[in-house]
């Protein structure tokens, strides 16, 4: 196995065209390394992206947040301007692995592996998340939610690489949140990840409202059937009933007829519930 | 395979405890490795192997970091701390000595990632809480502690309790 | 001043603290060779061939070694069933099948990784329940060509490992006489060890001699073991011993080192082995998953007329020490609470999986659960407060457990009871949960205690105890420093104290099978209790040296000098003394070094020697006594629990190091949780389900809440100033006094474990109104007038 270092994107996509399947990008190497330590991956070369400066901004230009692919979760989660316009993004980047793996793992890993447990993805999903992606032949940009093709599968060529991923920061009269649900305070993978953005008129009626969740076997997904049924809905004293898209969600989001879907099946309903709560107080003028 | 004759070294500086190092480490070679059998610095202990348990912890750049899956080659220019690099042969620092004080060490073997992980959390938080601490442990597993009386010792350390 | 009950620093804080101490994974010798096992891929199945030409192809690689190369009997603890590499068929996934000896590590692992097996799989006898199936495959055919330690009939019978029964007769007229029979099952999981360092070895061979260095808790059974398997005297056998990066259990007997020994030899090179992460966890010798059915026949007033309790535990495919652990609940049931007239019947049996082993508290917490569990189901079934019903159960003074030994001072739980109420009120956690129940919110309280009666193991144990010339002293032992402080402090508190010396001015040695008299290593808790007592009187013989000297250097009588801050007075003289230094120099030039030693095994309790067949593990000695009590907050949205308030009452004898009886108070509570709530353990087919140190769930800083700890000292008079074991009973009563907490919340009885949130919710939603639930579940099986209103309760039966 080879150790290609890079240090520009040039560099980068340079090596990618020239490893192809054979190569594997390694940023904080979290999944990387693991996998290798125990066999089950053998690419020819490591590309090792984690010294290229220029994939590791965050910044907000034209009512867009942009989130280089480099950026840590430990940033992601200490950075004012994420905790302020991205506040889901950054409880789902707090809440992968502990300090050691926030420190290296980097937000174009967490999204680039694909994983149905991936806890950053939900809330990428409901800042309608547009992957900026680069490879020799040039750029081009994907809504994440078409870049996720599955349980461990993206649409990321094996020549191309992330360099930023362009976030919807969450608006006023809006909130949104990130909970995970793991059998301990933390270290598990999402049994159940969920995120919500809720946007509320002066008069209380739901104008947006983005559901995702993490934790099944399949990508992490947005629930239309949900939002679509929650969409102008008007609160009641600073309160809705969630109890039917609770249910919907739980049907929705958990079909497998096994066991760790029938406990998300269970877990979901309230979970939305107390999270929809959660986001209602966080508008002003809004009680919960 | 790890560790076979297929692999290819690549050449890394890193500075360790204050000191440059140029070394050539294998493509898949971790952190660990290269500090336990190329430095001879066995403070950093290998467990689970799998970035879970923490008591590979060394410091890169400040951040706390399981050495055990970090890739030695992409520390190229960096900064790493082990535990023996935080009291040196000097006193133990003021967070070793809060540990000896409150027994906050039984066998010992995730003493020296649970010290990097809290040196760590007492530069970037002066005056942490109970649940700062406690957050900042969650990828340290203690099995003979049960985690008190090394929460205390750090608390006590910040200055947050007094002794 | 005394220095006992004071908490000077651990020796070995400072090197541990620096990343200095060298725990046996950090060792290294110049030349040594790496070698590592080929193990098992499937749990059971004939071996037809193994090809060895894929490993010898790996760059490094020296040799592979197969059955036919290596020793080819049987051995083990007590049943002599484990060969060292499986030759015709292997009977669990990780049984080492081959040996790969390689220039490195790498080359080691990479070859253990290439060996080409060719076993044609067979179906595993996966549970223990399969294994008594009717018809059941064998595990082992020639189970009964196996030799047993001592010729000892411990009522094996084909996939019956071990079998003890204590039948004192028939129990019909009381289960007739009852008028409730309550009975309930409860199962657990296994439960593994997770100490952080890994099993390791390094042996050389010189001179006809193996040396083994290891991080080791019992270095004079690792010598007995490896010469048992090598076939060599065990003075052969030299065993030094490391620091130890956690034990609990697992590194009690002997795993790798037999294999460096026996390739230490044939290359004439040191020999360095270490399990790799993945065969830390195939074949960690497990706490054992167990199935505990009782049955009660209780009278209305509360009386517990007879009870029947039987136990099956899984011993793996080889027998370990399951057939001694099959003794212990002897010593639960009837021990604790007044259980009437018990027939107890324990089976452990093979199965296709790895061995089960010791594990801190051994087979403690699933007792303890049942037993608890238990009491609360026939409370609940009397419609009696769940504490007062205990308190009305509880044994007394007198009374004889199950192997006829006197119980002599039960009353402390009495005592326990008390001073848990002072601190935490039971009435008012009750309350709490109540409330919690009638409330709509999404937050269920509940309370939960639990009591044991816990041993200190009695095993031999021995020190030498010698003044040094500058007046320090150092003991010579072979104890163990497992992490619990009671090498690093609390024996060298035992030495300071009867030499009037610091406890900094008192060193211990570490182990060396070599250097010092038999010790039986950290397990039990042993170590203050029975290696405490043979320093304490080592040291009063080194004492009355001292005195003896320093009367004739002082010319005063030995009766009227005082030892005190390491100085020799003539009371009453101040003028008159030496230090401590200038007595041992003096002695050491004139009559010789002044030095002693002293062994000391806690002997047997009396008991009834008929009182059960099969019985290895006949008394109880040197008991101690704990009362945990638990209160509990149950999320109903995610079904976690959460622990708000945990109080462990627990008696120590005396408490030589207070600090590290508090460490070990909160870790043990802390493993106890994790047994109780989150951690996995579990098989398919006999193969374990986590393959990864994630997969097991242990309890991480902010699942452990701080335990609040009574500390009682009732001193015993063979006790080193009155200390029982501390270190291992902590976690016994966890599970228990959780379960219970957990069950009294959300109204359902949790009799098996792990209580997982997956668990919780599936109770809540069998029973959709949670305060429904609750109210049913407390409904008294008889009504206001006594009247029985149902034959049985619990959803277990």
């Amino acid at each position: 196995m080879r150790f290609c270092r890079v240090r520009s994107v040039a560099e980068a996509v340079d090596e990618l065209s020239r490893w192809g399947t054979e190569g594997r990008i390694l940023a904080g190497g979290t999944d990387v390394m693991p996998q290798y330590l125990r066999d089950e991956q053998s690419p020819a070369a490591l590309i090792d992206i984690s010294g290229i400066d220029g994939l590791q901004g965050i910044s907000e230009v034209g009512g867009v947040t942009s989130v280089g692919a480099l950026v840590t979760l430990r940033r992601l989660a200490t950075a004012s301007l994420i905790a302020m316009r991205h506040p889901a993004l950054a409880q789902a980047a707090a809440a992968v692995g502990g300090w050691q793996t926030q420190t290296v793992a980097t937000l174009g890993g967490n999204v680039c592996s694909g994983a149905p447990w991936a806890d950053t993805v939900p809330a990428l999903l409901i800042a309608d998340a547009q992957m900026m992606l680069v490879s020799k032949s040039g750029r081009r940009r994907m809504n994440l939610g078409e870049f996720l093709e599955g349980a461990g599968a993206t649409a990321l060529r094996p020549t191309e690489l992330l360099r930023a991923v362009e976030l919807e920061p969450v608006g006023d009269r809006s909130a949104e949140g990130y909970v995970k649900v793991g059998r301990r305070s933390a270290m598990d993978l999402a049994a159940v990840g969920l995120a919500l953005r809720l946007s509320l008129t002066p008069t209380g009626v739901v104008s947006d409202i983005r559901i995702a969740v993490c934790g099944g076997t399949r990508s992490p997904h947005r629930v239309p059937s949900v939002e679509s049924a929650v969409v102008g809905s008007q609160l009641d004293d600073g309160r809705l009933d969630w109890a039917a898209a609770g249910a919907e969600l739980a049907s929705a989001a958990a079909p497998e007829r096994t066991e760790a879907a029938r406990y998300r099946r269970q877990v979901l309903p309230g979970l939305l519930s107390r999270l929809a709560d959660r986001c209602v107080a966080g508008i002003p003028g809004e009680c919960g | 395979m790890p560790g076979t004759a297929d692999e290819q070294s690549v050449s890394v500086r890193v500075m360790v405890n204050d000191r440059a190092h140029q070394l050539d480490v294998d493509a898949g070679e971790v952190l660990l490795g290269t500090l336990r059998d190329r430095l001879g610095l066995t403070g950093p202990k290998e467990a689970c192997g799998e970035g879970e348990c923490g008591a590979c912890t060394v410091l890169v750049d400040g951040g706390p970091v399981a050495s055990c899956i970090l890739a030695a080659g992409s520390t190229n220019g960096r900064v790493v701390r082990t535990v023996e690099g935080l009291a040196g042969t000097d006193e133990l620092t003021t967070l070793q000595q809060a540990f000896v004080r409150h027994a906050a060490v039984q066998c010992g073997y995730c003493t020296p990632g649970v010290l990097m992980v809290l040196t760590a959390l007492l530069d970037d938080v002066p005056e942490p809480t109970e649940t700062d601490v406690r957050r900042a442990l969650a990828g340290n597993i203690c099995r003979c502690t049960g985690y008190q009386q090394i929460v205390e010792a750090a608390l006590e350390a910040a200055g947050t309790v007094q002794s | 001043m005394s220095v006992l009950g004071t908490s000077p620093d651990r020796s070995d804080a400072d090197a541990k603290l620096r990343g200095q101490a060298i725990f046996g994974a950090d060792l290294a010798r110049t030349g040594m060779l790496w070698a590592a096992l080929a193990r098992s891929p499937v749990a059971a199945g004939r071996i037809r061939a193994i090809d060895p030409a894929p490993a010898l192809r790996v760059d490094g690689v020296l040799e592979v070694l197969t059955s036919a190369d290596v020793p080819d009997w049987r051995t083990g603890v007590i049943v002599s069933d484990t060969p060292l590499l499986a030759a015709d068929y292997v009977a669990y996934e990780g049984e080492p099948v081959a040996v790969v000896v390689a220039e490195s590590r790498a080359a080691a692992e990479a070859g253990s990784r290439a060996v080409a097996f060719d076993i044609e799989a067979t179906e595993p006898v996966s549970t223990p329940e399969q294994a008594l199936a009717p018809g059941a495959r064998l595990v082992h055919p020639d189970w009964n060509r196996f030799a047993v330690a001592g010729g000892a009939d411990i009522g094996r019978d084909g996939n019956v490992v071990a079998e003890v029964v204590h039948d004192p007769g028939d129990l019909d007229e009381a289960f007739a006489a009852a008028d409730v029979v309550v009975e309930g099952t409860y199962r657990t999981p296994r439960q593994y060890q997770a100490h952080l360092e890994p099993k390791m070895a390094l042996a050389t061979y010189e001179s006809g001699r193996y040396t083994i260095e290891v991080s080791h808790q019992y270095p004079f059974r690792l010598r007995d073991r490896v010469a048992q398997i090598t076939g060599v005297a065990p003075s052969a056998v030299r065993v030094v011993g490391h620091h130890i990066g956690g034990g609990f259990g697992a590194k009690l007997d002997v795993s790798l080192e037999a294999f460096a020994a026996l390739l230490a030899r044939r290359f004439r090179r040191p020999v360095r082995m270490q399990h790799t992460a993945l065969e830390e966890r195939l074949v960690a010798p497990c706490r054992s998953n167990a199935i505990v059915a009782v049955r009660s026949a209780v009278r209305r007033d509360g009386t517990i007329l007879a009870t029947e309790v039987e136990i099956v535990s899984d011993s793996g495919a080889y027998a370990n020490n399951g057939p001694a652990l099959s003794s212990i609940p002897m010593f639960v049931f009837g021990s604790i609470y007044r259980v009437g007239t018990a027939r107890i019947r324990t089976r452990n049996v093979y199965t296709n999986t790895a061995p089960t082993g010791a594990y801190r508290g051994v087979n403690g917490p699933w007792l303890v659960f049942a037993n608890e569990r238990h009491m609360d189901a026939i409370a609940d079934a009397l419609g009696r407060d769940r504490r007062d019903f205990r308190l009305a159960s509880l044994a007394r003074d007198g009374d004889l457990m199950r192997n006829g030994q006197r119980l002599e001072e039960v009353s402390i739980l009495r005592e326990a009871f008390d001073r848990v109420e002072g601190v935490a009120s039971w009435r008012d956690a009750v309350a709490r949960s109540s409330q919690s129940a009638e409330a709509v919110t999404d937050v269920l309280r509940g309370a939960g205690q639990a009591a044991a009666i816990w041993l200190t193991n009695p095993m031999p144990g021995h020190a030498t105890v010698k003044l040094n010339e500058d007046g320090t002293a150092t003991v010579i032992t072979s104890a163990t420093e497992n992490g619990s402080g009671a090498v690093a402090t609390g024996l060298r508190q035992i030495a300071a104290e009867a030499l009037g010396l610091a406890a900094n001015d008192v060193m211990v040695t570490m182990p060396d099978t070599d250097a010092t008299g038999y010790d039986a290593g950290s397990q039990g808790s042993r170590t203050t209790h029975v290696v405490g007592r043979a320093i304490a009187d080592a040291a009063a013989d080194v004492r009355s040296q001292v005195l003896d000297r320093a009367s004739q250097m002082l010319e005063a009588a030995p009766e009227d000098l005082v030892i005190a801050d390491g100085v020799v007075t003539v009371a009453g003289v101040p003028a008159a003394n030496l230090t401590l230094g200038a007595v041992a120099q003096a002695a050491t030039w004139s009559d010789g070094p002044i030095a002693a030693g002293a062994s000391y095994v806690t002997p047997t309790p009396a008991h009834d020697p008929m009182c059960a067949t099969g019985m290895l593990i006949t008394g109880w000695p040197t008991p101690t006594y704990h009362l945990h009590q638990a209160e509990v907050s149950v999320d109903t949205v995610t079904g976690r629990v959460t622990v708000d308030r945990y109080v462990v009452c627990q008696e120590v004898g005396r408490a030589i190091h207070p600090d590290a009886v508090a460490g070990q108070i909160q870790g043990g509570v802390a493993q106890g949780l994790g047994f109780a709530l989150c951690e996995r353990v579990d098989l398919d087919h006999g193969r374990y389900v986590q393959r990864t140190f994630k997969a097991h769930g242990l309890p991480l800083a902010e699942d452990v809440p701080k335990v609040e700890m009574i500390v009682m000292e009732h001193a015993d008079p063979a006790g080193p100033y009155g200390a029982k074991g501390a270190a291992e009973p902590p976690i016994v009563p966890v599970a228990a006094a959780i379960a219970n907490a957990v069950s009294d919340a959300i109204g359902v009885p949790m009799d098996t474990l792990p209580i997982t949130p997956e668990a919780v919710l599936e109770a809540l939603e069998a029973e959709p109104n949670g305060e429904a639930v609750a109210r049913a579940a407390r409904e008294p099986v008889l009504n206001r007038d006594g009247e029985q209103r149902r034959e049985t309760t619990g959803r277990a039966s």
